[in-house]
């Protein structure tokens, strides 16, 4: 019974016991977290108690990006810096899911404050989680932990999803290398209150599941305004009650994202893909955005480090998370505490972003960024006028081998976001679903609609995509 | 000595704490005692909290920047500050920098020079460190509290004119009621130099009286340094109000680099032209227009118009007042014996909840000298202490004169008839004589008459004795 919405049905009736149920899903939980390491926390499940049966996510396994807060729960965002940070209040997406009857089953990997994109750049003492379909390759990031655990469990047959968090590319990355739906809504459609942020402005929370339509579940249920996040927005989702007609829809080619750096075999099978949507009725167009391919990475790692170096200065081990035995005066006590807890991607991007927006290089750099990401959101919305999604491959490559990413310099790594950063430095809600496999790992296929339009990529979504632990 | 005398130049940066309810970025109260009773997730910027902007402190500031003639950016966003300090919740502070609320504005002084204003924004407060003898404590009940900065250009000239500004500043702030003397603090970083000199900063002085301190005191020393030929140093100073000097905190002056970025958990406001026009509406007469309409329209002298328009509670109970009771009654009584009964305490009149009828009833007795002098400024004093109404008070006492001006007269004779010799005194000369027959008849009065009418009764009979 790997299908959520069956499972919530049955759950309700009482046809499942969720008791059992938990139970036996705590032992499993326990050992294949020794092998594949998705989870940060594992929730004590075995005891868990049951509410009156209700809400859309009645007894669904829920996990929980490690950012992303949670009450009472250890929520570190995959650092040592945050270690022992129980936050006092939920995050506004998690208290939705519990009012719906979800059950938090743990805390799932990422890299450290999400600045990744193979979930190898886990905080000091955290361990790198594995790909389920093959042991040696990367989960992707930094979502690492949700979509892995979201392939393995879907493998083993058990309903399952994840609230996850994308910055740059973070849902749709882990979501192709381990062949599941990946869901970043329109910027602002799911409040970030109670998001460790990474870049507030680029941030969002979204959905893994194993297919399309159970992530449009988790982001019904998840999204909605919220007073307590100013940058919220109000809007009326109509996501599973979709019809799946593609007739009259539009697909833009993005020509730009199938040359220069994608791995044959990867673009072979999203173009076969693109070809089978065609046979179902979409209308093809070729679009292109040189200028998302020319600058977004550059705009991106701009803005997002600047931010993410001012958001990662209010850790200095005083009021929680990790501390040291208070010596020194108050410079000397944050630095040790900042340069033992804090790991190399972080320090990186601490002292990047501190850079572009120091005085003297601020025009240069922060404000320059910002005033391209308005030219590259315009690219975008252009493109929009003649069709209605944007399709390309989600990554350049299958999920690469723990051996390759080591050999990557950090210009090569930053550059793999090249497909998944447009969409999220203009805040446009996109889906990564499965589209094949090429050398048995998947290969992820990237959909991005206009903002708000979450509705047409449901839509083609469930045509596209060829979901794992469906054949027995 | 025709060596002219070196303007000072000086310049204000003015952080008030505005008196909201609740702190600029969440609900926390912001009148606790108890030390960091007032936090939440929010203000102790706690990893997953987002910030949520106050309207009323958006209000508050926009009063300010209203009454202080600037120019409003009707839309405007924040900006983060970034530095380390152990008193910073976030290690960045929520400011506005490339655009601030509101700019170009100025304040009049007395003497017609309009001191101009740079900008006007909002911020909020660091926590509160407390520093005991080898480590420091931190509140974070401050943490968050709403702040406005003012930067005046350097245009003021003196340390007295800073002080005038300063109290103008203040008394507009308490007409607007967005600011209280006794709760909020006001601090303020200030630049001093005198013509032709380098300048010198004095970094964050608390409190107004630190404030003229200071700038009296460094106005002073640049000018010995300067008569005794030496050179001003361009430094950063800081303010020790206990001794009430500056002293070097950094010598060369450097240009801070806080790395501002936009906040991005905030949006973009924009003020609705409803909503400005509403504020617009709602800023009182303030003192200055007030004091000025008192004293042509109630023939005060100008000082008295000006005490009066000092605190708005006492100008809007003397307008009240006049409807009733001659203005130079009302506004003698108000002036001296309600404000020395108020300062006596520190107390604000806004704050007592005293009902003006009453105390206009009080003064009509007043007026038709139905009671003394002394019975209406002992009737106040236990209305302010105790709340008893000034009514009340004079029927529990009996204090009501019983005597009209015929019964009076009757008795000044009697007095005059059995005091003959003091009578004689007084006609040749020996004023003081008066004392004693004003003591006899309040004697058979039994006090229930009231001197000065006696007095005067007295001085009319004597003088028409001699006519």
């Amino acid at each position: 019974m790997v299908d959520v919405t069956k499972f919530v049905k049955k759950a309700k009736s009482n046809k499942i016991n969720l008791k059992n149920f938990y139970k036996k899903l705590s032992k499993k939980l326990r050992k294949w977290n020794s092998e594949y390491r998705h989870l940060v926390l594992i929730n004590e499940i075995d005891s868990v108690e049951f509410s009156l049966p209700n809400g859309n996510l009645y007894g669904v396994p829920l996990s929980v990006k490690d950012c992303i807060c949670v009450k009472g729960m250890e929520s570190r965002a995959g650092s040592a810096i945050l270690h022992g940070y129980k936050p006092t209040f939920n995050a506004t997406a998690v208290q939705n899911a519990l009012n719906n009857g979800a059950v938090i089953i743990g805390k799932t990997s990422q890299d450290e404050f999400g600045f990744g994109t193979f979930n190898v750049n886990v905080g000091k003492g955290f361990e790198i989680p594995l790909n389920p379909h093959d042991k040696k390759r990367s989960c992707g990031g930094s979502s690492g932990g949700a979509a892995g655990l979201t392939a393995l469990l879907a493998m083993n047959k058990i309903p399952h999803l994840a609230i996850a968090e994308s910055t740059g590319g973070s849902i749709a990355c882990p979501a192709s290398f381990c062949g599941v739906a990946g869901f970043t809504p329109t910027y602002g459609l799911v409040s970030r209150y109670g998001l460790i942020d990474y870049a507030n402005s680029l941030d969002k929370i979204g959905a893994i599941a194993r297919t399309t339509i159970e992530a449009a579940l988790l982001l019904e249920n998840i999204a909605g305004f919220d007073e307590k996040d100013s940058t919220s927005v109000s809007v009326n989702l109509k996501l599973t009650k979709t019809d799946t007609n593609i007739e009259n829809l539009t697909l833009g080619i993005v020509k730009d994202f199938f040359s220069e750096g994608i791995d044959r075999e990867v673009a072979d099978i999203v173009w076969r893909k693109i070809k089978e949507l065609e046979a179902k009725g979409v209308e093809l167009k070729e679009v292109s955005l040189p200028l998302n391919a020319k600058y977004g990475l550059a705009t991106y790692y701009i803005v997002a480090m600047s931010e993410a170096s001012t958001n990662l200065a209010k850790y200095c081990g005083i009021r929680y998370g990790a501390a040291l035995k208070l010596e020194g005066n108050f410079d000397e006590y944050f630095s040790k505490v900042r340069s033992k807890f804090f790991g190399e991607e972080a320090k990186r991007r601490i002292i990047l972003g501190t850079f572009a927006r120091q005085h003297g290089f601020r025009d240069a750099y922060y404000i320059r960024a910002l005033k391209l990401r308005s030219k590259l959101i315009k690219e975008f919305k252009k493109v929009f006028k003649s069709c209605d999604v944007v399709v390309h491959p989600t990554m350049p490559i299958i999920a690469p081998r723990f051996d390759e990413i080591e050999k990557l310099t950090p210009l090569q790594n930053y550059a793999m976001d090249l497909c998944t950063v447009p969409a999220n430095l203009a805040g446009l809600p996109h889906l990564s679903v499965n589209a094949g496999f090429s050398r048995r790992m998947p290969v992820g296929i990237m959909f991005t609609a206009d903002h708000f339009n979450e509705e047409k990529l449901v839509k083609i979504g469930i045509n596209a995509e060829e979901p794992i632990g469906e054949k027995e | 000595m025709s060596e002219k005398k070196p303007k000072a130049i000086i310049g204000l940066e003015v952080h008030v704490q505005l008196n909201t309810n609740s702190k600029l970025f969440c609900s926390c109260p912001t009148d606790a005692e108890e030390p960091n009773t007032a936090c939440c997730e929010i203000c102790l910027g706690m990893p997953g909290s987002k910030p949520k902007l106050n309207e009323k402190a958006l209000e508050f500031a926009l009063r300010i920047a209203l009454a202080l003639n600037c120019k409003i950016n009707r839309e405007f966003f924040f900006s983060r500050k970034v530095y380390f300090y152990p008193d910073m919740a976030k290690n960045f502070q929520i400011t506005q920098y490339e655009v601030p609320l509101a700019e170009k504005g100025f304040i009049e002084l007395q003497s017609g020079r309009k001191i101009s204003i740079r900008r006007v924004h909002i911020e909020e407060d660091p926590a509160s460190l407390i520093h005991e003898a080898n480590y420091s404590l931190i509140d974070y009940n401050r943490s968050g509290i709403p702040l406005v900065e003012i930067v005046t250009e350097p245009q003021l000239r003196s340390a007295a004119e800073a002080k005038e500004f300063l109290d103008s500043l203040i008394k507009i702030l308490e007409y607007l009621e967005v600011f209280d003397s006794r709760r909020n603090t006001i601090k303020a970083d200030v630049n001093i130099s005198l013509e032709g000199s380098e300048r010198v900063e004095i970094k964050n002085i608390s409190g107004r009286k630190a404030i003229e301190a200071a700038l009296e005191f460094e106005e002073s020393r640049q000018r010995s340094l300067i008569a005794e030929g030496k050179k001003i140093e361009r430094e950063t100073r800081g303010f020790n109000a206990e001794k009430g000097i500056t002293f070097t905190l950094r010598e060369k002056e450097f240009e801070e680099d806080y790395g501002y970025i936009f906040e991005p958990d905030l949006t973009k406001f924009k003020i609705a032209k409803e909503f400005l026009e509403k504020v617009k509406r709602e800023i009182p007469e303030l003192h200055i227009a007030k004091a000025k309409r008192l004293q042509e329209e109630f023939s005060l002298p100008k000082n008295v118009a000006e005490t009066l328009a000092g605190e708005k509670a006492l100008a809007e109970l003397f307008e009240f007042l006049t409807k009733k009771i001659n203005p130079e009654l009302a506004a003698s009584f108000l002036t001296r014996e309600l404000l020395a009964i108020l300062n006596r305490d520190n107390l604000k009149l806004a704050e007592l909840d005293l009902d003006a009828k009453e105390i206009a009833e009080m003064l009509v007795l007043l007026q038709e000298n139905k009671i003394t002098e002394k019975t209406a400024k002992e009737a106040m004093i236990n209305y302010v202490h105790k709340k008893e109404t000034p009514k009340k008070f004079i029927e529990r006492n009996n204090l009501l004169i019983e005597f009209d001006t015929k019964e009076i007269e009757d008795i000044v004779d009697a007095v005059f008839a059995e005091h003959k010799k003091a009578v004689d005194d007084y006609k040749k000369g020996k004023k003081e004589a008066i004392n004693f027959l004003v003591g006899q008849v309040m004697r058979i009065a039994k006090g229930k008459a009231e001197p000065r009418i006696v007095r005067k009764i007295i001085i009319k009979k004597l003088r028409g004795g001699k006519q």
